[in-house]
């Protein structure tokens, strides 16, 4: 057996195929995780529990069954840590909150089974924005989650944890939630690789809501290939959640060949470059390059209807959330940290036939937008984020001046329109701005269009080693 | 007293009524001062949309959209 690879560095690909061939045993993946765990974790702060206990017990039993030779899944002896949201019975699911410290449910999430049943297993709660409401990172409760490529750094939210532990090789993928852009932010922030599925591919039993209109599941990980194995074991109708689509799931794997001759990818003039920073511009610019070199063509157009979706997508998930937060609201809203029962607040003022307005216009804004633009492209590719990274003071509503909230609020800015159209988006690391952070290009698809989403990543990462790039944490 | 502020006095007064709660901090009246420009936004779109009225089914759109624009 191999014991002189980097494993806690190979991708999640790279590391259960090394398990199944016997090159290196689950017990020492986990052992390097933990041992970076151990090294950045004060720094970082990316976890909220770890259970080292029950991991050891797990990776000891993968490599018992390895040994007798049963049969192995496809994620087979990885150790994963997830956003601290996804019930696990038995287990502590703070959902980041005061509120919730002590909650331990008596169920799983049907993803943490689907992942058990193909042979991973979860060892830690990952920080997170306070019940997943900041795209920042900040949390008041169990302190905000640090950039490990810039410690003074936002990490992006809410999956700020799921971001920062899959780059500081904590773990090799991490489930994260995105209802404005919870997986992307992070993803970008933190130069990892991460997908929004399309609205309803991805059962929600068992995972914290926030806004059953615009909540997703999704996985955030090192690679579009590590994301493609993930996505084709949780992806699929679950009969727990009446509201997951009943469409055949395909072996994105299979898929990823990195041909993207024939495939036509759309440039947006409107919206998604308005104030963008210029390494942002020049990273995003570069990568369409890339893409082009694969055999992409690459189209400029606008895009229709964006004002009534940024106008929509604001009104739907704040109303959505303050209805489901409405009882802790009443009786002990100082149990929340500022800026989320700040956040909350406006959402009780919304009239209903605003909210209502906005959920009755989705199906055919949908079409419309997809009419015209998926008749011109087959994807999108557009800025994560449109500025460079703010530092945590910098965005900090609870400590700063007035105004603060508006740069907080203003980094979803790009993502949350893939919110309200339910398109499947993955965000992949381009670049680094001038302060040492990654940068985040956005990909875009049609619904249920996962495949060509990761199919275009993966292309795009066979050129580019940024994914591949350690945070300054670990090479200082 | 600024038209902001009674913005947020009548929306204050009518989330007490309607909900039962008070505004947690000041983080919460600045941000509910900031939803004029939502209204400015929707009443921006009025007469802009042409399926103002149609029933529709976000999760048939997502379907029907699928297809749209593949090429075999």
């Amino acid at each position: 057996m191999t014991t002189g690879l980097d494993v806690a560095n190979l991708s999640l690909v790279d590391a259960a195929d090394a398990v199944r061939n016997g090159e290196v045993s689950a017990v020492a993946l986990l052992e390097a995780c933990l041992a970076n765990l151990d090294a950045h974790e004060d720094a970082v702060n990316a976890t909220i529990w770890v259970d080292r206990e029950s991991a050891f017990a797990a990776a000891n039993a993968a490599d018992a069954k390895r040994a007798a030779g049963g049969p192995l899944g496809p994620l087979h002896g990885l150790p994963l840590a997830h956003k601290d949201m996804y019930y696990q019975a038995g287990r502590l699911s703070s959902c980041g909150s005061a509120i919730r410290k002590d909650f331990v449910p008596d169920y799983s999430a049907t993803v943490i089974d689907r992942l058990s049943a193909a042979g991973a297993y979860a060892f830690a709660g990952l920080n997170m924005a306070e019940f997943a409401q900041n795209g920042t990172g900040h949390n008041h409760h169990y302190g905000d989650c640090r950039n490990p490529w810039n410690l003074p750094y936002i990490t992006g939210g809410s999956s700020s944890g799921s971001g920062a532990a899959v780059a500081s090789r904590f773990t090799f993928a991490a489930l994260g939630s995105d209802t404005g852009g919870s997986i992307r932010l992070p993803a970008a922030a933190n130069g990892v690789t991460g997908i929004k599925p399309t609205q309803t591919r991805v059962s929600r039993y068992g995972v914290m809501p926030l806004s059953f209109s615009a909540d997703n599941v999704g996985p955030l990980a090192r690679t579009a290939g590590d994301c493609a194995r993930i996505m084709s074991v949780i992806a699929g109708h679950d009969p727990r959640d009446p509201t997951s689509a009943d469409m055949p799931v395909p072996d994105y794997e299979a898929e990823l060949n990195g041909d993207l001759r024939g495939v036509r990818i759309g440039v947006p003039t409107t919206y998604f470059f308005d104030d963008v920073d210029a390494p942002v511009r020049d990273a995003v610019e570069a990568a369409a390059s890339v893409l082009a070199g694969r055999g992409a063509t690459v189209v400029r157009l606008p895009l229709p209807l964006m004002d009534a979706v940024a106008a929509y997508v604001a009104v739907v998930s704040r109303a959505e959330a303050a209805t489901i937060h409405s009882q802790w609201m009443r009786q002990h809203p100082q149990d929340f940290a500022t800026h989320i029962s700040g956040r909350m607040f406006p959402g009780y003022a919304i009239p209903a036939t605003y909210y209502v307005e906005a959920l009755s216009r989705r199906g055919p804004i949908l079409k419309a937008f997809a009419t015209e633009v998926f008749t011109q492209v087959d994807l999108l590719v557009t800025p994560t984020i449109r500025i460079c990274l703010p530092t945590l003071a910098a965005t900090d509503i609870d400590n700063g001046p007035p105004g603060t909230e508006h740069l907080a609020l203003g980094i979803s800015t790009n993502t949350r329109p893939f919110n309200y159209l339910g398109l499947p988006t993955a965000s992949v690391p381009c670049g680094f701005d001038p302060n040492g952070l990654p940068i985040g290009l956005q990909i875009s698809g049609r619904p249920f269009a996962e495949a060509a989403v990761l199919h275009a990543a993966d292309a795009y990462q066979r050129d580019t080693d940024w994914h591949t790039r350690r945070p300054s944490i670990m090479t200082a | 007293m600024t038209d902001t502020t009674k913005f947020v006095d009548d929306m204050t007064a009518s989330i007490a009524t309607w909900h039962g709660v008070t505004p947690p901090n000041a983080v919460a009246l600045r941000m509910l001062g900031d939803f004029e420009k939502i209204i400015h936004d929707f009443e921006a779109l009025r007469g802009t949309l042409r399926f103002e009225d149609e029933p529709s089914s976000f999760e048939a759109a997502l379907t029907e959209a699928a297809s749209i624009g593949v090429r075999s």
